[in-house]
């Protein structure tokens, strides 16, 4: 095994030697590395293909900016497109590089380079639009589908996450220099504060360049080190650590995501991941800032990396990317890089910056002398070339002479922007800085104070000026920090953006977002073709489109077309970044709400029995309920329901109906109440006594039905749909409140206080008459809808003589507890009779042959009392109930409207299908008017034929006459209209 | 996303609460007389305020009491929250105290940075 290049770094344990495999290839690292820090350290660089040309990629950047090293952690149920460059190893995990076959050394795909006139600008708009619509479908889309893209979507995952709330008067974003120093002005304030920081060690620039030389007089290590005790002694300031800010929504409400397996494998059975949503009157946005990169020939080769980045491989990681790199910069961030580079005991091959030699900093001119460094000053790389990592630089100085250099290791640096993503998300406005050519924060939307670099303040020696100022408001504590600067520099930039290459080939290409391999002549093209406004542009050639939001090109992109249009950089504006910042998993999205928790399942209170006997379940909103019995194994679900449907009209039947929403009304006008929100009146109703009830929305249109029981002129029960229930309740209560609020009436739901039992068949009565002994049910002690409250063994249980089947019945209303032991009574004398239970589907049929409507299924909310022949249910007298005067509307007195009617086939063999529309024409010829469609449809056992419910144009008026229904196919079923009852119209069985 | 105060509990997430449209949209008297088109105006149309806007609102999944709101709807800023039979506050009451996102920039869609 190789030497593991290391130095000295505080975060770093070099005691502690971690192994992880990386393409199945064992590599050694340290704890605290990263993937990216331990690949550098075993001099790998290959770390990627890239999206479209497969080209090789390396690890460009030392953070969540990183565009290239993306990675599936396949130890991690294969989280795709993991950054390289923030992930923590830990012992035994599994890495693989993305997007290449077969493996990241020799890559088939890498052929698409030579295609690369086909991935241009535009693409996939093109390719969408032609030669053939089959075009894109057989050859285009499977080939691009392999081709193209990051990772691969995980399989299974287990979402181990939950969500925090915190409710705070100010969030910090970021625990850099200025995040710190902003807390610590405000210690044992009267302010909540939480201060939120990504890395796992907080103090930022701190920690990731040799910038400062001491704070305070101390190292910058130390100052760190008690000021975060300091701060974390404070009794009002919380500090989140490896927490990253990703949205930044209206009324500074933040999300956050925190790893909470930092270095380790995940937890089996601890929360990994918290999803942290913050609410909060103030955000200071101490988030830093952002290196640049800049484009010229073959700028994305392995071997080439941001100069920030190098540093804070040196300084955050102890480990030396390369001993020798050749720098290329425009600017005077990246200074502190040669004092990192020489702290070493090394020093660049070369220094190379376009700026002129008089606006180069005096003091690293020194430096550069002293150390006998080669120095190009206005100049420029025309390009690198090699094959999986750069080998040769050429360069073109200031009087336009060529030379190379030869060398592995580039390190450049475009500039740095503020990391204004989380200020724009929050709708703050930006200006365009064009001494600094940035972005900066200017407007902000909400309460948002920004700091530091996030402000565009890249003067290091200013911050304690800056915080005592805008922190005012807070009355904070005022700051005096004495910072020392190894370099003394105020930042000073000179506009590049884009080397034009000396010679073109076919492979060579200039990159502008290495992520979505978008290259400048991509940006030339779309701008001639007329796509030159900047969001069009962004679009067209998908610039900045990746899951990096272009951190490190999108400003270059933007300078590229201004330099191309003649525009100023503010004329031609940004796109917006948007949320998240960075990708987070759904896993830490869906916290806890994943599984059997994300949709609750309710359950009959003798669910048991139903699994224990067998049943088939069926999902009715929340609700499982019974479907069927099938008898056995081999019994179909058409046979179970025939059977059920039979053995009900012959013998008898139960139902558990526990689902039923039940809501209780009470209250002095609890009458007045009933009457204005369902269409019957309840005036002349004798206490103990129930009705079938309509309740329609203020358009008129039937909205639930349900059996109203009155107990009295104060205290009515009514029964609701399964689906229907919190909404009927919401409904009352909503009109109880803001319309009657004048009515003394209270509601309340006591769905799953009572469970509810529907027994029906021509042998109810003698069961019952088993069961409850005592109790008369003869037709003149027990008429037809009426119930009667009983104590059976100790409890009061409703009994209600309805049915929904058509034949006599009984509904039982018994508190859930004890349902259990009524259901068994129920079978164990109903045996005797022929008792058996039926499920939903049994029930629907026995309802259809009866022409009982089930709400959602045969009315859809365009449907009224009078379209479906229920004129009966409206108090006509009454002045008012909800919609009432619209039944009056024009539109719903026309006679044209769909009304309901029963159909049966001509021929009794043929099936009716559910859906089917109904027609006049046999032979079909499009367009063919539809009169309607059918809305049920069963084979009866008892009819011996197919019938349906169908909603159809004037339907009661064609009621004796013959249409067709048509089938997928193109086929006519002839049917006849009738009326929609198929069994007793006459009620005779119902009343016996 | 938002806070909003019941007026009976008091501040809490907006994921506890439900809207219910525009407010003190009188709902016609049934015993009354009224045309079509009253009628529909009532049932069918409701103002699209941009700016500041009477709502209603109804704490669903806490005290369940139903209250009015003044938001504005351009920035979802909510200004006041009162009881159903507190007296509605007039529009002079409130001003737009954060300047809205929207209007249109020249260039671009949503384009804030050129907006002048
Ligand atoms: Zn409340």
């Amino acid at each position: 095994m190789k030497e593991l290049k290391t130095n000295s770094s505080p975060f770093v344990n070099f005691n502690q030697k971690i192994s992880f495999l990386f393409d199945g290839k064992k590599i050694f690292g340290f704890k605290g590395d990263t993937i990216a820090s331990a690949l550098l350290r075993n001099n790998i660089n290959l770390v990627g293909r890239s999206f479209k040309y497969h080209r090789p990629r390396g690890i460009y950047t030392c953070g969540i900016e990183e565009p290239n090293a993306l990675v599936q952690i396949i130890s991690e149920y294969s989280e795709p497109n993991t950054r390289a460059t923030i992930k923590k190893i830990y012992e035994g995990m599994e890495v693989e590089s993305q997007n290449r076959w077969p493996s990241l050394d020799n890559d088939i795909g890498s052929i698409n380079s030579l295609f690369s006139p086909l991935f241009s600008a535009g693409f996939y708009y093109k390719t969408f639009m032609g030669p053939h619509k089959s075009f894109w479908k057989k050859i285009y889309e499977p080939i691009i589908r392999r081709a193209a893209g990051l990772g691969k979507p995980p399989k299974e995952f287990k979402a181990l996450s939950s969500h925090l709330h915190h409710n705070v008067d100010i969030v910090i974003v970021g625990a850099g220099l200025n995040g710190l120093l902003a807390a610590k002005s405000l210690i044992n304030t009267n302010h909540d504060i939480l201060l939120v920081d990504f890395d796992n060690h907080l103090g930022g620039i701190i920690n990731n360049s040799a910038k400062i030389l001491s704070i305070d007089n101390q190292s910058p290590k130390e100052w760190v080190k008690s000021t975060v005790e300091a701060i974390e002694k404070s009794k009002n300031i919380k500090i989140l650590k490896n927490t990253l800010v990703t949205t930044y929504n209206y009324i500074n409400h933040l999300i956050a995501v925190e790893d909470k397996h930092v270095g380790s494998r995940p937890s089996e059975n601890k929360v990994n991941n918290i999803l942290h949503k913050m609410r909060t009157n103030h955000v200071i946005l101490c988030n830093g800032h952002i290196e640049r990169f800049l484009s010229f020939q073959n700028n994305d080769l392995p071997g080439i990396m941001l100069a920030s980045s190098f540093e804070k491989y040196i300084c955050r990681y102890g480990t030396l990317p390369s001993k020798e790199p050749v720098i290329f910069s425009n600017n005077s961030n990246s200074n502190s890089l040669i004092y990192s580079i020489i702290n070493q005991g090394y020093k660049p091959k070369a220094y190379i910056d376009s700026r002129s030699g008089e606006n180069i900093e005096p003091e690293l001119f020194d430096l550069i002398r002293k150390h006998d460094i080669p120095l190009y000053t206005n100049s420029q790389i025309k390009g690198v070339s090699g094959r999986k990592r750069i080998e040769k630089i050429l360069i073109e100085d200031s009087t336009g002479g060529l030379s190379e250099i030869h060398s592995d290791f580039l390190c450049v640096s475009g500039g740095i922007n503020p990391d204004v993503h989380l200020f724009t998300q929050s709708k703050g406005l930006l200006d365009w800085d064009e001494k600094d050519l940035t972005y900066k924060p200017s407007k902000p939307f909400q309460p948002t104070i920004t700091l530091g670099s996030a402000s565009g303040q890249f003067n290091l020696e200013k911050v304690s000026d800056e915080i005592n100022e805008k922190l005012k408001i807070f009355k904070n504590k005022v700051l005096d920090t004495q910072i020392v600067l190894n370099t003394k520099e105020s930042y000073q930039i000179e506009k590049l953006w884009e080397i034009s290459p000396h010679k073109s080939s076919m492979w060579s290409k200039s990159f502008i977002d290495l992520q979505n391999d978008v290259t400048t002549k991509d940006i030339r093209q779309a701008i001639s073709e007329g796509f030159d406004r900047i969001e069009h542009l962004k679009r067209y050639t998908t610039n900045s489109m990746g899951t990096d939001q272009g951190k490190i090109s999108s400003i270059n992109a933007l300078g590229i077309v201004s330099d191309l249009l003649d525009k100023k950089v503010n004329e031609v504006g940004t796109t917006i970044y948007r949320p998240p910042y960075a990708p987070l998993s759904f896993a830490a999205i869906a916290g806890r709400n994943s599984y059997e928790f994300y949709d609750p399942e309710r359950k009959s209170p003798i669910h048991q029995w139903h699994k224990d006997n067998g049943a088939i379940f069926e999902d009715v909103g929340q609700w499982k309920r019974p479907w069927y019995f099938p008898l056995n194994s081999s019994e179909s679900m058409h046979d179970a329901v025939q059977r059920e449907s039979k053995n009900v009209r012959e013998f008898a039947g139960v139902l558990d109906g526990s689902t039923l929403g039940k809501i209780e009304i009470k209250g002095k006008d609890a009458l007045s109440f009933m009457n204005l929100i369902y269409t019957n009146s309840f005036s002349k109703m004798k206490p103990g006594s129930a009705r079938y009830a309509l309740m329609l929305g203020e358009d008129g249109m039937v909205k639930d039905d349900g059996i109203i029981s009155k107990i009295s002129e104060e205290h009515f029960i009514a029964t609701t749909t399964t689906g229907g229930a919190a909404t009927v309740l919401g409904c009352m209560e909503e009109y109880a409140q803001t319309e009657w609020p004048n009515l003394n009436v209270y509601m309340n739901s006591i769905t799953e206080q009572f469970a509810t039992f529907n027994i029906s068949g021509p042998k109810t009565r003698e069961i019952m008459n088993k069961v409850f002994p005592e109790i008369d049910f003869s037709n003149d002690a027990f008429p037809f809808m009426t119930f009667q409250f009983h104590n059976y063994q100790g409890m009061q249980i409703r009994i209600l003589r309805a049915s929904f089947t058509g034949e006599m019945g009984y509904e039982i209303y018994i508190p859930s507890k004890n349902a259990a032991k009524i259901w068994d009574q129920l079978h164990s004398f109903g045996k005797d009779f022929g008792l058996i239970p039926y499920g939903t589907e049994t029930m629907h049929l026995l309802r259809a042959e009866k022409g009982y409507i089930i709400i959602g299924q045969d009315t859809d909310g365009s449907i009224t009392p009078i379209d479906l022949g229920l004129n009966w249910t409206i108090g006509k007298t009454k002045q008012d109930f909800l919609g009432k005067r619209s039944l009056t509307r024009t539109d719903t007195i026309r006679t044209d409207r769909k009304q309901l009617v029963g159909i049966t086939p001509s021929n009794k063999e043929d099936h009716l299908t559910e859906g089917q529309h109904i027609i006049l024409n046999q032979i079909i010829k499009t367009p063919t008017p539809m009169l309607g469609h059918i809305t049920s449809s069963y084979q009866s056992p008892t009819l011996g034929h197919s019938f349906g419910l169908a909603v159809i144009k004037d339907g009661h008026s064609l009621i004796g006459t013959k249409a067709f229904a048509s089938t997928p196919d193109q086929k006519t079923i002839p049917i006849e209209i009738v009326k929609p009852v198929f069994y007793d119209e006459e009620n005779k069985r119902l009343v016996s | 996303m938002l806070i909003i105060e019941c007026p009976y509990c008091g501040r809490r997430d907006q994921s506890e609460f439900s809207n219910g449209g525009e407010a003190h949209v009188k709902r016609p008297d049934g015993s009354s007389e009224i045309s079509d088109r009253e009628w529909s105006e009532y049932v069918f149309v409701r103002s699209n305020t941009k700016g500041i806007f009477y709502e209603r609102w109804v704490h669903s999944h806490g005290c369940r009491k139903w209250f009015n709101c003044v938001r504005d709807t351009s920035t979802d800023e909510i200004l006041k929250t009162y009881r159903i039979d507190d007296t509605r506050p007039k529009l002079k009451d409130f001003k737009n105290l954060v300047d809205t996102p929207s209007g249109e920039p020249e260039l671009g869609s949503g384009n804030f940075t050129v907006k002048k």
